[in-house]
């Protein structure tokens, strides 16, 4: 066998697809490089720049959720960043390009989510990240390069065969990868297609195609181009207010204000010993259901972590999940008296799921709370100024504050930045101060 | 974009880049970091066929992997996959990424090669989907990934609970859908399992971790069960007991030319009746034939009546039969651009018809062919192959097989090298140093 594949492969180096893949791979070998959101001491390639600000991105679970279900920017925007870059032909790529791509690499995930109606409900069996978010990328990245249609379609063909990875890796370490590979390979598969590269044009209509990953994949032809409808425009993103698996935001907040009518005030301890019960009635999702996880990773895909720990505190922030308070006796003995009910009309969508948190006490008096829209969904944006307190309470020990505020201004004028790599500039940690002719606004 | 949709895509922009932000302080951070830090590094690992090159060692895998698809000339198994061309470039990448001081020697080589081969057959038995000729995934990025994965952390060294983590990486990196079969993008199916598996083993190596009971079926959650509908993992016998490889009891198929597996089986057919028309007609006279008729299993992506690439040509059935009826023989001549397109070729393509019997199941190990030449007087010639000349049941002799191995690596290397290589797998497990394989292509 391996005699024979040897005499295989050598003569596979006379292909045509194996000179593209070389030429493709010998990228590597070269000077080309892309910014480490947060690092200035070093860069990448950008295929692998991709890769590690996608990780970063997905890392704790906190970044934007969608309807139908994915979490979509953290599969398009690290590559796009990257390949700003690291342009080709060293070409100057302006604020409005970069936003332009990424709506594409949005609308690319929204339109293939709703060709399947499976896709409305918390997945069970891939993680839409890894299926939509990798043809996302290859669709915001074959924008960006401005590859011609042809190319296009091969992008997404390609893609495709990038796409895919099972949801049992929820709740471990290698989650965050889910989308640090979608942003790689989209990025990956557009430069392959604009080597030459080419795949089955009719990917997105075939069963064996995309439908290979739903059970009931049923794609229709989209809006002219015309007077296109973006589907942002008529559905908002979810944006998380602590770190955690998105269903537990419901819970969250019914929980704190359970919290509010158990204790007089925001100081006082919860009496944890005159608590006979919690019940939380959840939609039915296996993935978040851990009683009594042991990792950072299962906390934050955990219904029961959560409830627990905005009864205890009043409310989440990223320092729930610090390995302590994963651990203290106080949870710990809360959780234990914790169960969750899946009443048959709370349906496991994040459009419509609601989640009520039921504390009874010895004595036998319960104080209830049900929420059925959390502060973040798209039913309840987050207000600018919440949106920005988010972004500065992140990036505080990471940037400066130049680079903080230059960031922001950029992304608010996006449209009008002439060369979006002062955006990549500010991420790697230098201020606007040491490079004033990059900050040009048209 | 209208105000909202800039407004809205410019918060997600901002709330993702705070996100990144704080995210680079994790510890997946700095594993896939240092992971990514290689990169930075040397490239050390071999590409088949450029003496001068050396990439970095997954993508030399990759590279390395496209090639052995790259033809569909690569061996196939039963139940279906393309084993080898999944393992082998990862762990001759793997072999050269090593310090010199702990190389494996031969004998750790091909028991990783093993190790790779073995997982992949495991895990196709754990669905009875996986028996038949596949329709939704292509089996190689599903179980080609977990096999690499396997392979190369039996060559690394990793400890069991790496090696867990591995497989589970791994799932995270497989899967890829049949329909860009016979396309160009086919063989990066095999390029990329190969490479994800090494990455995975990487990944697992540095410390980073998956879920241990992937390789379970949790319903509600799918782990590896995602990809196949019907899935039913059984508990193997434990190490140190006397373990059976599957390779004992069930051996490969190799091509003799290259295309999908199905066409041997019609070629050989083809093959035969060409002869029984020739004796009859006294030489091969298309224009005595009224219609072609194959009785061939059903199986979409390789039923192409008339396929305008070399990539569908391979897997046509229809193309391969009247390629062997036209030309006497089927080799990788006939898959050229001119060749495909041939005037003849294309006249006898227009009289063939398809059918597809009852008894003519899916499966590589159940199929057959059958070619049929209706003829313009009425006799009816039949050829039939129920066993093509290397499949499993009918193994290619050890001269076939070097032949075939001198033919194809003729287009790219000189003699001596071509039988250094030879020596060397020949005597593999007496290798201590298993990198030299490498070295020398």
């Amino acid at each position: 066998m391996i005699l024979d594949t040897l005499g295989v492969g050598l003569l596979g180096t006379s292909t045509e697809v194996f000179h593209k893949v070389t030429q493709y791979s010998k990228i590597y070998s070269s000077d080309l490089s892309s910014t480490i959101w947060g690092h200035l001491d070093f860069r990448l390639p950008p295929l692998y720049a991709a890769f590690v600000n996608g990780v970063a991105v997905h890392s704790m679970d906190f970044d934007d959720t969608w309807h139908p279900a994915t979490h979509p920017s953290g599969a398009v925007l690290p590559a796009l960043i990257a390949l700003s870059e690291a342009f080709p032909q060293k070409k100057n790529i302006s604020g409005l390009d970069l936003l332009l791509a990424f709506n594409v690499g949005i609308e690319v995930q929204g339109r293939l989510l709703h060709f399947s109606r499976e896709a409305r409900n918390i997945p069970r069996r891939f993680h839409p990240p890894a299926v939509v978010g990798t043809m996302g990328s290859a669709a915001a990245c074959a924008k960006l390069l401005a590859l011609d249609q042809l190319e296009c379609k091969n992008a997404l063909a390609i893609a495709a065969s990038y796409a895919g990875a099972p949801l049992a890796n929820a709740a471990t370490q290698i989650k965050p990868l889910h989308i640090g590979n979608a942003a790689k390979n989209g990025l990956e598969a557009a430069c392959l297609a604009l080597q030459g590269l080419q795949g089955n044009k009719q990917i997105l209509d075939m069963e064996s195609g995309m439908g290979a990953f739903y059970t009931d994949y049923n794609p229709q032809t989209l809006p002219t181009l015309q007077s296109y409808p973006w589907l942002l425009d008529q559905q908002d993103v979810a944006i998380k207010r602590f770190p955690a698996h998105l269903a537990t935001h419901w819970v969250a907040d019914a929980a704190s204000s359970v919290r509010r009518k158990l204790v007089e005030s925001s100081e006082s301890l919860l009496p944890i010993d005159k608590i006979e019960k919690v019940i939380l009635k959840v939609p039915e999702v296996k993935y978040v259901n851990r009683p009594s996880p042991a990792s950072e990773h299962e906390a934050r895909h955990s219904f029961q972590f959560v409830a627990c720990s905005a009864l205890l505190d009043g409310s989440m922030s990223v320092q729930s999940f610090s390995s302590e308070n994963i651990q203290r006796p106080a949870l710990r003995e809360l959780l234990c008296k914790t169960q969750l009910e899946h009443p048959p009309d709370n349906t496991p969508s994040f459009d419509s799921l609601y989640c009520q948190v039921s504390v009874t006490l010895r004595g036998g008096s319960t104080i209830s709370d049900r929420c059925t829209t959390f502060y973040g969904h798209w039913r309840k944006p987050l207000e600018k100024e919440d949106l920005e307190k988010k972004f500065q309470s992140n990036v505080l020990n990471i940037l400066p504050t130049e680079a903080m505020e230059g960031i922001i201004e950029t992304v608010y004028n996006l449209e009008k930045v002439e060369d979006c790599s002062v955006l990549s500039t500010f991420l790697s940690g230098q201020s606007a101060r040491a490079l004033p002719e990059k900050l040009r606004f048209l | 974009m209208s105000p909202t949709v800039r407004q809205r895509s410019k918060r997600m922009i901002l709330d993702s880049i705070g996100v990144g932000l704080v995210g680079s302080t994790t510890p997946v951070f700095d594993i896939a970091l240092r992971y990514c830090r290689l990169y930075s590094s040397v490239a050390v690992s071999s590409v088949y066929g450029k003496p001068g090159v050396k990439l970095s060692p997954t993508l030399a895998a990759f590279t390395n992997g496209v090639a052995t698809h790259s033809m569909d000339f690569d061996d196939t198994w039963h139940p279906a996959t393309h084993p080898s061309g999944a393992i082998l470039p990862a762990l001759l990448a793997a072999s050269q990424m090593l310090p010199p001081n702990t190389k494996p020697n031969g004998l750790d080589f091909l028991l990783a090669f093993n190790v790779g081969l073995e997982v992949q057959g495991r895990l196709m038995h754990f669905s009875t989907e996986a028996h038949d000729i596949p329709k939704r995934f292509h089996p190689p990025s599903v179980v080609g990934t977990l096999g690499s994965a396997a392979a190369t952390a039996k060559l690394l060294s990793l400890s069991s609970a790496q090696c867990c983590h591995a497989l589970g990486i791994a799932a995270s990196l497989a899967g890829a859908p049949m329909a860009n079969a016979a396309t160009q993008a086919k063989p990066l199916h095999v390029g990329n399992a190969t490479r994800l598996g090494l990455e995975a083993a990487l990944l697992a190596g540095r410390g980073m971790e998956a879920n241990p009971l992937i390789l379970d079926d949790i319903p509600g959650c799918s782990g590896f069960s995602a990809f196949y509908s019907v899935y039913q993992p059984k508990p193997l016998s434990a190490p140190g007991e006397h373990h059976e490889f599957l390779l004992e009891k069930q051996d490969i198929a190799f091509k003799r030319f290259p295309a999908h597996l199905g066409m041997h089986w019609v070629v050989d057919a083809a093959l035969s009746v060409r002869n029984l028309f020739i004796n009859y007609a006294g030489s091969f006279s298309p224009s005595l034939i009224r219609t072609i008729m194959l009785k061939i299993p059903v199986s979409k992506y390789i039923n192409r009546p008339f396929p305008s690439s070399e990539h569908q040509a391979r897997h046509s059935f229809q193309f391969n039969a009247c390629a062997a009826l036209l030309d006497g023989e089927v080799g990788l001549g006939s898959f050229s651009e001119s060749s495909i397109h041939r005037q003849e070729l294309r006249e006898l393509l227009d009289k063939v018809v398809v059918e597809h019997p009852e008894d003519n199941v899916a499966n590589f190990d159940k199929m057959y062919g059958e070619v049929a030449l209706l003829l313009h007087t009425g006799d009816v010639l039949t050829g039939k192959c129920d066993t093509f000349y290397g499949h499993w049941r009918k193994p290619l002799s050890k001269e076939s097989l070097l032949k075939k191995f001198r033919s194809n690596a003729s287009h790219v290397l000189p003699e001596e090298k071509i039988e250094a290589i030879i020596t060397l797998v020949d005597n593999l497990e007496n290798l201590s140093d298993s990198s030299q394989l490498a070295c020398s292509l």
